[in-house]
């Protein structure tokens, strides 16, 4: 500790807080652009670096109305597919960590195959698909394709976390007399809160933000989630930004504000997939 | 009994695991198997989507897609993308993890905010970049007048030779903070005790960096190359929604070339052919990948 040459060190240090402060503007600025442009009149729209100088809140009183029930929908879409996505993923999960990697494994890459497939190339089956068993434009049809196409990285996910659960639980509980399922249910899943966790943000994250089938699978006003509504706009001939720009954040606001909540399981997540 | 006990056991592991592993590999089965194989189908035949048969042309569509500059010119942008993804955020976020790991005072709000915009969606990282693009009145530009660079000042998605390219700067900024946050705990998962060992040995801050932090984050560049790999060939949402594939296709990609023959043209079939070409990319880059982390994850399960 005292080799540590400390002092010697304070203008490369200064130089450090100096490139810190630096990169966290730039990465702000357009947060903060926005976040003013939102509360401008339409007339000082043009000056982008001025501050409102009559700050008004009738650009979100109009993204409540044009967004606001879309965001209830992506709501009503993503809560139910990111729990049912988890449980497939972990049903998947636990056999494959518990068998004989020799036979589990041709299982295990099979089902992990499917994170390199593109999703736009299946999007023409699924379209067709979900209209031929009646769920296209319903939400219900959503969460199925949702929960289908999370089945590789909450698999891959969950098979890492259980890996990480002392095996002697499974024996200790086996003495016990708890069977295979019993284990899963009563024991498994509870020691596991936080790797269910930390998938739930990060399904919750791909699920919100999921554009392609939102705009294959939905057609309706009652079903059509945020991204795709806000996708509408966006590309409108006429566009008014200051609205946009609240739509923006009410868009986004829901996963911000489950980020700054669940930091700590966010991060953990985003990590899941790396060794440790 | 005590030696009928665990063979009745093994019994209902075997079935257990059987029932837990069936619901999930039927909805693969489904999602994927069929779903690429139906793909696959169509591609194979010349189709609108409406009308009830499908006329079977064998690999006409391939052959016209083939001889298709349109095609070709997507292909060349998602590997440019896969360049792009690569390369620029992968590298930024490892510069700044070094930049911030270096016990600075308020490392919590410069981590947040180096990462909040990867939590942004797509669509709504499109909105605001859309308007900070604006030729006239947007952030870009006017900074750039402002600091006296008013030629520099550009129609950056209007253009069809830098529309791509300004769609990957809107990328950077939102992707950047995924690499930065694994790399930055990549780097806190090393021992501190290794550090100390190799300066007591004096070693040169080079040489520590070379034999010690870059060997360590190795699992963490896995990590960030091989989804930033993934997500290259997926790419779909930020294009489509910046520049919808323009102006006059500048910056289409396969994805968004696929989704614009699909529905709006409806040529069902050469749409299909154009997934099946993008899920070959896709395996002959991303398998080899899939197959490592299989292999890898069953040794640290050891």
């Amino acid at each position: 500790m005292s080799l540590a040459p400390a002092a010697p060190l304070r203008p490369a240090r200064v130089l450090r807080y100096a490139a810190a402060i630096f990169v966290c503007v730039l990465f702000t600025v357009p947060l903060l652009v926005t976040l003013n442009t939102a509360f401008k009149t339409p007339a000082e729209l043009t000056q982008v670096l001025s501050l409102p100088s009559e700050p008004t809140l009738e650009n979100f009183r109009i993204a409540v109305a044009e967004v606001g029930p879309a965001v209830l929908n992506s709501l009503m879409i993503t809560i139910p597919s990111v729990v049912l996505s988890v449980l497939i993923g972990a049903m998947a999960a636990y056999p494959l960590s518990m068998m004989d990697p020799k036979k589990g494994r041709w299982i295990y890459f099979l089902l992990l195959s499917g994170m390199f497939v593109p999703f736009q190339i299946v999007q023409i089956p699924v379209f067709f698909v979900t209209r031929a068993i009646g769920v296209y434009n319903t939400i219900p049809g959503l969460w199925l394709v949702h929960v289908a196409y999370g089945v590789p990285i909450c698999t891959f996910f969950m098979r890492n976390f259980f890996a990480t659960v002392p095996r002697s639980i499974y024996e200790a509980a086996q003495v016990d007399g708890c069977g295979p399922a019993g284990y899963f249910f009563k024991i498994l899943m509870p020691a596991s809160f936080t790797g269910i966790a930390a998938l739930a943000i990060v399904q919750s994250r791909s699920v919100w933000n999921d554009l392609l089938f939102a705009m294959t699978l939905t057609a309706s006003d009652d079903v059509m989630p945020v991204t795709a509504k806000l996708n509408g706009f966006v590309g409108a001939i006429q566009v008014q930004h200051g609205p946009l720009m609240a739509s923006a954040i009410l868009t986004v606001l829901p996963m911000l504000l489950a980020f700054l909540l669940f930091q700590k399981a966010f991060v953990r997540g985003l990590l899941g997939g790396s060794s440790k | 009994m005590p030696i009928k006990g665990p063979r009745d056991h093994r019994a209902q592991k075997a079935l257990t695991y059987t029932l837990f592993l069936a619901l999930p590999v039927t909805f693969f089965l489904t999602a994927y198997v069929y779903a690429v194989g139906y793909t696959g189908f169509v591609s194979l035949h010349s189709w609108d989507g409406i009308s009830p048969t499908m006329r079977f042309v064998g690999l006409d569509n391939y052959g016209s897609l083939m001889g298709q500059s349109r095609f070709w010119h997507a292909v060349a942008n998602n590997l440019k993308w896969l360049a792009f993804y690569l390369v620029a955020p992968s590298t930024l976020g490892l510069a700044l993890a070094l930049l911030v790991d270096g016990k600075l005072k308020g490392e919590g709000v410069i981590k947040t905010l180096i990462f909040l915009p990867y939590i942004i969606t797509p669509v709504a990282v499109a909105a605001v970049w859309r308007w900070l693009y604006l030729p006239d009145g947007g952030l870009v530009n006017t900074v750039l007048d402002g600091i006296g660079l008013s030629g520099v000042a550009s129609n950056w998605l209007g253009d069809r030779h830098i529309a791509s390219y300004s769609v990957m700067a809107a990328a950077l900024w939102s992707t950047t903070g995924f690499s930065f946050l694994v790399f930055f705990s990549g780097l806190r998962s090393i021992p501190a005790e290794l550090f100390e060992a190799a300066r007591i040995d004096g070693a040169s801050a080079f040489t520590i960096f070379r034999r010690i932090t870059i060997p360590h984050l190795w699992p963490s560049t896995v990590l960030v190359l091989g989804l930033f790999g993934i997500e290259a060939m997926r790419l779909f949402d930020l294009v489509w929604s910046m520049t919808g594939g323009g102006p006059s296709r500048a910056s289409e990609v396969l994805a968004t070339q696929l989704y614009d023959v699909a529905f709006a043209t409806f040529q069902m079939g050469k749409a299909s052919a154009i997934g099946i070409v993008q899920l070959c990319l896709a395996a002959v880059l991303i398998l080899p990948y899939i197959a490592y982390i299989t292999r890898n994850v069953e040794e640290a399960a050891e």
